[in-house]
């Protein structure tokens, strides 16, 4: 009873510090991915260039939603990627967030264009309802809906690790 | 040059908290090695604070040329936030930390006795902890990083929901509680490698664990009520992350402290005690690990580094399992032989420490479960206040009847089963007739609430009996001890009726615009924007009338700061003793409407008022406690 005991209060904190070991060496490089799968939230807003655009453009599509602004320095290093996506012939659409629209239009010029539309939110509504904390932040829809959700910058790297895994998984693109 | 010389200081200090623990490792314990591990700790500390000093004034007088005070203060700020902006992020926070464990070292150096068997011991393991934070200090953490050749003309300023006098308070005072726990911790281990049973660690320590968990008591409260009216969450407790990790030691401390008390009376639970004891400090260590490891999302985690989070695991994990293990090896030594008498205040005791034990256990575990649950199956989930509360209730409920036995109870003996005893009759029935009012009345629909609420009133009227007896017929009982427990009923009642009777709603209105709410009307008057020094807000003006025909006006505000961008809501809050009217102002709707969020918070006040009961009874308790006359006979050493 007594050794009980003794086992009890050495390998109950000992298995919670080893528990603490794994959980912080577990490899987590891409904390910005989340593998939720739900509908794209419903939206009427208009694009950047002032046409109508509604949850039909989303509904059964495969694409990439990529949340952007021209205030965004991370987008601004992101953009060369994205475009290099665009020519692989993936096909993305942008979510103006929280911009002017002048401005934008103006950075698209400046820059080229790497998407097929634009939804300009300005009031950040759809942004609020697909839960984006900031710019930029990418979204990989398959079939209407979300199934990665990543904050920041996406690069080759990160392409490869987390959405390539899930594209591959549907043989899409 | 001046951080630099902080710098300087710091690692000067590091190696002379080395050295005092080095001299304590010389274990055959000569007067003159005994003094000199006394005076190196003084040096050492007088070290350590002039360096923190230096790093203080560097903050006051914007020395951007410091990386940490560049990315955390702002010439606009007060002279006070400039300060507080040290501990409002991981590298200044945790040298406050280690200041403050080495001003609780340097005063039980002061105040302990030379020849106190256990004194230079203690000193010397507090010197070893010491040194294990300051190394994580200066190689993970490093405050005195430098901009150099050209440093910045501007900070970045302080996050701005941290730039509120409850912020500028609530970490030190946290912090003070954590940390002072290393004093009975260094005791109990001091005790332990001693392994001489006749030393009476436990009255040489008791004021000073007191006194921690003031500090701690009034940190969770200050934080409490922070969240409350800064952060706009609208109520006093959430089941955060962290603010668990600060439960967790305040609950061991609280058993701490009363296994303590019995093995100061009678001897017995000093197994009990000293496992508390090390449960407390590593629990608080814990928490440190928790926020700064950045394993745990949550509103307080500090930006993350996996190397701060390995060394400090590590760090705590020898702390933890060489205790542990040296506990196990005297384990038989300091058992008492005696066995507890069934029913007698000591067996109370040790069955409330058994329910803290569970309590602990299951917030350790709604603290590890959305981790594990993460890491297992990728997904993220959130243990949230339904775990807690069926928890909570009925362990805490079972405890505080097993207190109102140990009312009548004696050390030692066993409870005389006395039921009709007229003060047993008068507090039962009356708290039951107060508790059918209330359930009459408010209707309230939850059984434990109902229960806690009588629970709540009996424990009140009973220790009124109590402290009646002790002016009246000079019976003896602890009247501060009293008042805490008195707390302790009124806090019960608080939560049990706050949540049983708190409402909200939020709403769309428009300028003008009038609307009912229970027995309020609100009418929006009016939007304006206004400019603080250092952001931009939006203030709502709300008139509210009671059927009563009383009228207050609140603004509640969204502000917008500049340095960051952050956008924060501002409560207004109409605060009475029995309900605040609490509100917050959202996003403006498409048609032109605001979203205007009311809270009804039934009794708040008196959820934390309950707290500081707590506390002062704690500071009397602490002031009128007997000098701890050290009663360990030469003869023995």
């Amino acid at each position: 009873m007594k050794l009980l005991l003794k086992l009890l209060i050495l390998t109950v904190p000992i298995s919670f510090l080893l528990m603490f070991f794994v959980l912080l060496t577990e490899d987590k490089s891409y904390p910005g991915a989340d593998y939720d799968t739900y509908n794209f939230p419903k939206f009427e807003l208009e694009t950047l260039a002032g046409e109508k655009i509604f949850n039909s453009r989303i509904e059964g599509n495969d694409l990439l939603l990529n949340v952007w602004a021209s205030w965004c320095i991370t987008c601004r290093v992101e953009h060369p990627y994205l475009m290099k996506l665009k020519r692989q012939g993936i096909p993305i659409l942008g979510l103006n967030y929280k911009d002017e629209r002048e401005d934008a239009i103006e950075w698209l010029n400046k820059y080229g264009n790497p998407y097929e539309d634009n939804i300009y939110d300005y009031k950040g509504s759809l942004a609020l309802d697909l839960g984006v904390t900031g710019a930029p932040e990418t979204f990989l829809i398959i079939n209407g809906q979300v199934v990665v959700h990543y904050q920041g910058e996406v690069n080759e790297m990160v392409w490869n690790e987390v959405f390539v895994p899930a594209i591959e998984g549907e043989g899409l693109f | 040059m001046i951080v630099e010389i902080s710098h300087f200081l710091t690692i000067l200090a590091t190696g002379l908290f080395l050295l005092s623990g080095l001299f304590a490792t010389f274990i055959n314990n000569t007067e003159y090695i005994s003094n000199l591990i006394a005076r190196t700790y003084s040096h050492a500390f007088f070290f350590l604070i002039a360096s923190f000093g230096l790093y203080v004034w560097l903050a006051a007088t914007d020395n951007f040329s410091v990386l940490y005070i560049a990315s955390h203060s702002n010439t606009n700020l007060p002279i006070f936030y400039k300060i507080s902006s040290i501990w409002s992020a991981h590298e200044g926070s945790m040298f406050l930390w280690i200041v403050f464990l080495a001003i609780w070292g340097f005063i039980f150096n002061f105040k302990i006795s030379q020849s106190n068997p256990l004194k230079s011991l203690t000193l010397g393991i507090l010197s070893l902890v010491i040194v294990g934070f300051l190394l994580f200090l200066l190689l993970t953490s490093n405050p005195f990083q430098t901009i150099l050749p050209i440093p910045p003309i501007n900070g970045a300023d302080i996050n701005p929901v941290l730039q509120d006098p409850a912020l500028v308070i609530h970490p030190p005072t946290l912090y003070l509680g954590y940390v002072g726990f290393s004093i009975p911790f260094a005791c109990a281990i001091a005790f332990l490698i001693k392994g001489n049973s006749d030393i009476e660690w436990e009255l040489m320590v008791q004021k000073w664990s007191i006194m921690a968990w003031i500090f701690l008591t009034i940190g969770i409260t200050l934080g409490s009520w922070w969240a409350y009216y800064e952060l706009g969450w609208g109520g006093y407790w959430f089941w955060d992350p962290v603010e668990n990790v600060a439960l967790m030691p305040w609950l061991a401390a609280t058993a701490f402290i009363h296994s303590l008390s019995v093995s100061i009376k009678s001897k017995k639970l000093r197994v009990w005690t000293i496992l508390l004891s090390i449960l407390v400090f590593s629990l608080s260590l814990f928490g440190a690990f928790i926020v700064r490891s950045g394993i745990i999302d949550s509103v307080h985690s500090f930006a993350n580094d996996p190397e701060r989070g390995l060394y400090l695991l590590g760090f705590i994990s020898l702390i933890i399992i060489t205790s542990l293990i040296l506990f196990v090896l005297r384990f038989s030594k300091i058992q008492s032989i005696e066995r507890i008498k069934r029913f007698s205040k000591e067996s109370f005791v040790s069955i409330n420490n058994i329910f803290f034990g569970v309590l602990i256990f299951s917030v350790m575990l709604g603290v590890t479960y959305p981790l594990i649950y993460e890491y297992l199956f990728n997904q993220k989930i959130s243990v949230g206040a339904p775990f807690y509360t069926a928890i909570f209730s009925p362990i805490v409920l079972l405890a505080c009847i097993f207190l109102i036995f140990s009312v009548d109870s004696k050390w030692s003996r066993r409870l005389k089963s006395n039921l009709l005893d007229l003060p047993v009759v008068v507090s039962t029935t009356s708290s039951a007739i107060i508790t059918l009012l209330f359930l009459y009345f408010f209707d309230i629909n939850d059984l434990y609430m109902n229960l806690l609420i009588f629970v709540g009133f009996l424990i009140i009227l009973r220790y009124m009996f109590e402290i009646y007896k002790l002016i009246k017929f000079r019976k003896y009982i602890n009247p501060f001890s009293a008042i805490a427990h008195m707390a302790l009923g009124l806090l019960l009642i608080s939560i049990s009726l706050n949540s049983s009777l708190s409402t909200e709603r939020a709403m769309s209105l428009k300028i003008d615009e009038t609307v009912k709410y229970k027995d309020l009307s609100i009418n929006f008057q009016n939007i304006n924007l206004s400019n603080g020094s250092n952001y931009d807000a939006i203030k709502a003006d709300l008139l509210i009338q009671t059927t009563d025909g009383k009228s207050v006006k609140l603004s509640p505000e969204k502000r917008r700061y500049f340095t960051r961008g952050q956008i924060t809501t501002e409560t207004a809050i109409h605060a009475s003793p029995i309900r605040d009217i609490y509100i917050t102002i959202g996003d403006q709707l498409d048609d032109g409407s605001w979203v205007v969020n009311i809270q009804l918070n039934y009794l708040i006040r008196w959820i934390w008022f309950s707290a500081i009961l707590m506390s002062f009874a704690g500071i009397l308790l602490v002031i009128t406690h007997k000098k701890s006359t050290f009663t360990f006979k030469k003869s023995i050493s």
